[in-house]
């Protein structure tokens, strides 16, 4: 029994081959401009590394906002439901996620068996994103990598009052050009970002256990910030990437269980 | 024009309504010698317009006209190039769109509205509406009347200041019209128009009772076009003889449990106004066995008072014209979409977040906290009643798709 999950996301795509034993492979690229042609190749990918034909692939459930274009899914669900089910997957005590993607952020609560329960998410605003990190990585010439890695070095955080990725470009770029450390304005800005998603939170109310999904998940500067509002250790999965397409990939074989 | 986005009508009888529309703005064209055209706010009672013979027309409704034809988005950039923030209600800025985008402004619906003599607006309820329609006097230099309505804490017109004030109000009206008109009032025609727009009122209640069947005889895609002859057309025999027909076919839907949808899964209150550029968003929820069974905005729970004096001015002070069932203080409307909750069996909210329109969107996160205190699952979608700027459907559609995947998997 193979079933699979693809999570086409607006930065990146990722899938996630599952038996009824666990995880066999998964993938991560690039969604670029043409959402098809990536859920083919991270689909294409996944079965490359597990060495498994397509044709053995029985069920495959699409999530992410291009979720309803896979051709070749059996049925589409919104990546809240998934990343609910993915995160308390690897998690089973987490009642608590917050999704930070490429292009929004989600908080979103899940009740003992994994089934969403409530959410709410940004609205038309790309502050605390990927897409904002992204700028701020290219304003100051760091990776995405290097950039939650130097706020962790910062001896104390400026404080940024924009929150609109625009207008926080601008006063970053103005800080930089002041002489303030880059490490201090980037520990002020995954401070303003954590504000931010931390009313997300509120929005659904938050109980332990928290997990961070999403690239987002991998910037430690962030997790730091949202642990420090919290005042929760928030449990990180080895590649937060993945976890909506693995929510997937378990409601696919769910669907196989149930025909079984 | 951009592809329509129309709500599916369920009813044989909502599909009278796009007639009757386009004849009624059709009539309004081609005043008689001598009629004149008053431009009006809601809740400015066409029975005293119509008494005197004014050719009344309702510019927020031309707005929604306007959006349903997918026209928003030009009207509004031409509002705004005229000045109009993108924070001003999108109905404001399509109009002053319309009045001064000159060419840059998309052709108007219906061959445009009939020029206006004077203006008319009433206070209750939008503050936004009483500067939208400062800033028309202006532009079109012509009279403005405020009917002034006053802030009643709890509802309608229970305190006899109240109704002092209310009656003081529409005799200044009347006296406005009589000048703007060189007219007498009829009062024999406005008692008539008010008793048949009592009994036509009376039974778009009796519908919104009718509601409460499960399966959802007829649901918020058709309740929002069936509203406009009870909105435009009171005290008319023809809204009357609309409103019948309609509690005719829902009382046959009932009796033959004919729903909105074949089996109905779920059923949810519509919160505020609904996005009149996309009324299909209505119907979303159909394919997955959900039914937006009820709506709040234009709710209507309680009968016309009978009528409680020989004079019909002091008689429409003392009842039901200006009472407000929706836009009343914030408790009283939280209060009542709960009862609505509760009484038409609704198992999930969707809360329309229209940061443009400041009446609708007050309620909408003290709903959300009562809501969610009541363990009722809601969903929050933000955009403008108008501007289809605003809207952007993935994430809309994301949203909703939670949401309806939450309230199926309660149902397991």
């Amino acid at each position: 029994m193979i079933a699979a999950g693809v999570d086409i996301g607006s930065s990146t795509s990722k899938a996630v081959l599952i038996d009824e034993k666990g995880i066999l492979s998964y993938s991560i690229s690039p969604t670029g401009a043409e959402s098809v042609n990536a859920a083919r190749r991270v689909m294409d990918d996944v079965l490359d590394k597990a060495g498994i034909a397509a044709e053995a692939v029985s069920y495959v459930v699409a999530t992410g906002y291009g979720r309803v274009i896979v051709p070749f899914a059996d049925e589409a669900l919104t990546e809240l439901t998934c990343h609910a089910r993915g995160a308390h997957f690897l998690f089973p005590d987490v009642r608590t996620i917050l999704d930070m993607g490429g292009q929004d952020c989600k908080a979103i609560r899940c009740d003992s068996a994994g089934r969403l329960l409530n959410f709410v998410m940004n609205d038309k605003c790309a502050a605390g994103t990927g897409r904002f990190l992204e700028l701020i990585a290219r304003v100051l010439g760091l990776t995405l990598g290097e950039l939650g890695e130097a706020a962790l070095d910062a001896a104390s955080a400026v404080t940024i009052n924009s929150t609109c990725a625009v207008f926080a470009k601008s006063e970053v770029t103005s800080l930089i050009r002041e002489g303030k450390d880059r490490r201090d304005v980037l520990a002020g800005l995954h401070s303003a970002i954590a504000v931010r998603v931390y009313n997300l939170l509120r929005g659904v109310g938050i109980e332990p256990q928290l997990t961070i999904t999403g690239g987002i998940g991998k910037n430690k500067g962030v997790v730091r910030e949202i642990e420090k509002r919290t005042k929760l250790k928030c449990l990180i999965a080895e590649e937060p990437q993945i976890v909506g397409a693995l929510g997937a990939a378990l409601f696919a074989r769910d669907k196989l269980v149930k025909q079984e | 024009m951009a592809e329509s986005t129309s709500a599916k009508k369920h009813l044989e009888t909502t599909l009278l309504v796009p007639a009757l529309r386009k004849k009624h703005y059709a009539e309004s064209l081609t005043q008689t010698a001598g009629q004149k055209t008053g431009w009006c706010s809601n809740g400015v009672p066409s029975e005293i317009l119509d008494a005197f013979g004014i050719n009344a027309v309702y510019v927020e409704n031309y707005a929604t006209v306007c959006a349903s034809k997918r026209l928003s988005s030009g009207f509004c950039r031409a509002g705004e190039r005229a000045g109009f923030s993108q924070d001003v209600c999108g109905y404001a800025r399509i109009l002053m769109g319309y009045l001064l985008g000159g060419a840059e402004a998309p052709e108007a619906p219906y061959g445009g509205l009939a020029k206006a003599d004077f203006l008319l607006v009433n206070s209750y309820s939008c503050d936004s509406r009483m500067g939208w329609f400062a800033t028309m006097q202006q532009t079109l230099d012509i009279p403005l009347f405020v009917l002034d309505a006053p802030y009643q804490p709890g509802g309608g017109c229970t305190e006899p200041a109240h109704m002092v004030y209310t009656e003081s109000q529409l005799l200044e009206l009347v006296s406005f019209l009589e000048e703007q008109t060189g007219r007498k009032l009829n009062k024999e025609q406005l008692r008539a128009r008010i008793d048949l727009s009592r009994r036509s009122a009376d039974i778009q209640t009796e519908i919104y009772e009718m509601r409460r069947a499960v399966p959802s005889p007829l649901s918020a895609g058709d309740a929002y076009t069936v509203v406009w002859p009870g909105m435009y057309m009171a005290g008319t025999r023809e809204c009357d003889d609309f409103y019948a027909r309609l509690r005719a076919e829902v009382n046959d839907r009932i009796a033959n449990k004919i729903g909105v949808v074949p089996e109905e899964k779920f059923r949810l209150l519509w919160s505020g106004l609904p996005f009149w550029y996309n009324m299909a968003l209505l119907n979303y929820f159909e394919d997955f066995g959900g039914v937006v069974a009820i709506e709040n905005a234009y709710f209507r729970n309680e009968k016309s008072c009978p009528s409680q004096h020989p004079d019909p001015i002091k008689d429409m002070a003392i009842t039901s014209t200006m009472r407000r069932h929706y836009a009343g203080d914030l408790e009283q409307r939280l209060q009542l979409t709960l009862d609505i909750v509760r009484d038409y069996s609704i198992d999930g909210v969707v809360l329309a977040y229209n940061p443009s329109c400041r009446l609708m969107y007050l309620l909408q996160p003290e709903l959300k906290n009562a809501l969610d205190r009541h363990g009722i699952p809601n969903v929050n979608i933000e955009c403008d009643m108008a501007d289809e700027r605003t809207y952007s459907e993935g994430q809309i559609k994301t949203r909703l798709d939670a949401f309806i995947e939450r309230m199926l998997a309660l149902r397991k």
